[in-house]
């Protein structure tokens, strides 16, 4: 390994001989391709999570969510019909129309099924359904051919030290850490945030103590909603905006929240680094399909060592 | 129940209410309770206890029958909207947001009056010292014991006019028992009416003003505590020989 690092030194400062980069240096771009994929999910998921936490519902249409906000802001920007804005005001008002999506899906459905005492894999069921329905709505609308957004497509990588990284994907990572800490500070800090932990923690206790709990599930529905199409953005701006990419991106969304601690947001979030960090470097050894698959091994593994989940805690009892 | 001359502070009459259809637990029953009393309610397993105080806050639908808080009809609005109106509850199991400290778990109780919180904390936490040594702790890390304080705690912080206490003593060790037994009698002591499920009867009817018996969700006795306490049918029926032998 020392051989090939001073290799590597004397080919950089010397002639320009065409090599392809060392594997150390290919595993620290896979580590920074990881985190950026990581934090995607994690902004995808942390809504998912949070949704679970509060109504036990698992939402399969989460995925929708971010396909959604993705075309959504794909038809503001580049759409044939669209007003042709920058991507910058055309992702804030995918932003927008997904929480009010979410919103609306809680107030419309979800509500009015909970309050007629709908079980859970009933609902489970719908969630399906639903998803099913959205994907096909967006087909239709979409059509099944992959687009990219018209600015930041073609990008000249910087060059720092053995990694390259887009300025795009630079600022795709620091908004992802600065979204993540907001939940966290709202969580932990806010009086809805600590409500929302309550719900998650006890639901009766939570309506015995004088939280309205629809108000505080709509506003995690609102949350779920705006978190995933912003994700869904940041996924189109990387990889390829497609009818399906959210549904593709929902079962890594499930491996990082059960592979954090299903229940826990925190768990969540780290939960979904650890997941696209694997899948990028697994790519190191083995071909890039069979990237998820990777991941989801890496949760099977965790869950036999760990099984509730990296940041998931076992209940004292009694 | 008809003999007072001041309306009760919390009435619930012919109360029909149960978790299955067509299956009433609930059989028309009903209780009063007057401002600062303290009231018990006993009866043998099954009897629908624990139901009765969940359908008078809002947990449980309830079907026919009639529930009063300050002579305005309150039958079955939601518990969050009760709370505001100045009524407390401490349910029997997870009766503690476990994943939230003892503080976060006390801040709940003043989700409706944020600003009340530092003063009403102190004076919940000079009640039960516990909880400010424990504080930063998650509610998860404390004993059953422990977590019938933080309960109480809790609901205290909306200062409310009445508490509904369900089975507080159910699976505490003895020494336990008679600590939250203490600490409702200090509570009541204070002017806040309580109204207390128990499966301890002979204890519960000890410290309480009033008692009623539930048997198949319908009242079947109702007298002081000291009454019920000496009532031959009910020691027969409630209380057991046992408590005869003392």
């Amino acid at each position: 390994m020392r051989v090939h690092l001073v290799l590597a030194t004397a080919l950089a400062q010397g002639d320009e001989v065409p090599q392809g980069p060392g594997f150390l240096d290919r595993a620290l771009q896979a580590l920074v391709d990881g985190i950026q994929f990581g934090a995607i999910i994690a902004i995808t998921a942390v809504g998912l999570s949070l949704i679970f936490g509060t109504t036990h519902l698992i939402n399969f249409a989460h995925g929708e969510l971010v396909t959604i906000g993705a075309v959504v802001a794909f038809f503001l920007n580049v759409g044939a019909a669209g007003p042709g804005w920058h991507l910058i005001p055309s992702a804030a008002v995918a932003i927008v129309i997904g929480a009010l999506l979410g919103g609306l899906i809680e107030r419309g459905m979800w509500r009015p099924l909970r309050k007629r005492g709908v079980g859970l894999i009933n609902l489970f069921i719908i969630t399906i359904g639903l998803s099913l329905l959205l994907r096909h709505i967006v087909l239709v609308f979409f059509g099944t051919r992959p687009q990219s957004y018209r600015e930041y497509d073609i990008q000249q990588a910087l060059d720092l030290g053995p990694i390259g990284i887009t300025p795009r994907d630079l600022i795709i990572i620091a908004l992802s850490v600065l979204v993540l800490l907001g939940v966290a500070f709202l969580l932990q800090r806010t009086r809805t945030g600590t409500a929302i932990r309550a719900l998650s923690s006890n639901p009766d206790l939570a309506e015995a103590s004088g939280i309205d709990v629809n108000r505080v599930v709509l506003i995690v529905w609102v949350l779920g909603g705006g978190l995933a199409a912003l994700g869904g953005v940041f996924y189109g701006l990387t990889e390829i905006i497609t009818w399906d990419m959210g549904f593709r991106l929902l079962l890594l969304m499930f491996a990082g929240i059960i592979l954090g601690g299903l229940g826990s947001a925190y768990g969540a979030m780290v939960g979904s680094f650890v997941i696209g960090i694997v899948a990028q470097m697994s790519s190191l050894w083995f071909p890039i399909d069979l990237q998820n698959a990777w991941a989801l091994l890496a949760l099977i593994v965790v869950l036999l060592i760990r099984p509730q989940g990296i940041l998931g805690q076992r209940e004292r009892v009694g | 129940m008809d003999e007072l001359d001041e309306p009760a502070l919390l009435v619930a009459e012919r109360i029909f209410a149960g978790y299955v259809r067509g299956v009433d637990v609930l059989a028309g029953c009903g209780l009063l309770l007057n401002e600062g009393e303290l009231v018990g309610v006993i009866g043998p397993n099954g009897a629908g206890k624990s139901t009765l105080v969940k359908a008078m806050f809002g947990l449980l639908r309830v079907r026919t029958g009639r529930v009063t808080f300050r002579g305005r009809d309150v039958t079955n609005e939601p518990a969050h909207k009760l709370v505001a109106k100045g009524i407390g509850y401490v349910p029997q199991r997870q009766n503690v947001f476990p994943t939230l400290t003892v503080e976060e778990n006390l801040r709940m109780g003043t989700y409706l009056q944020p600003k009340e919180f530092t003063r009403r904390a102190e004076a919940v936490q000079e009640l039960f010292p516990v909880l400010a040594q424990r504080r930063n702790q998650k509610a998860s890390s404390m004993s059953g014991g422990e977590r019938q304080m933080l309960s109480m705690g809790r609901a205290l912080m909306m200062e409310p006019d009445v508490l509904l206490l369900d089975e507080p003593s159910a699976g505490l060790s003895p020494r336990f028992q008679d600590q939250v037994f203490e600490r409702v009698r200090e509570i009541n002591a204070t002017g806040v009416a309580i109204l207390m499920v128990e499966q301890n009867a002979r204890r519960c009817l000890q410290i309480c003003d009033r008692g009623y018996v539930l048997d198949q969700g319908t009242n079947a006795y109702t007298g002081t505590g000291l009454e019920l306490l000496h009532d031959e049918k009910v020691i027969e029926l409630y209380l057991g020989t046992l408590a005869r032998a003392r």
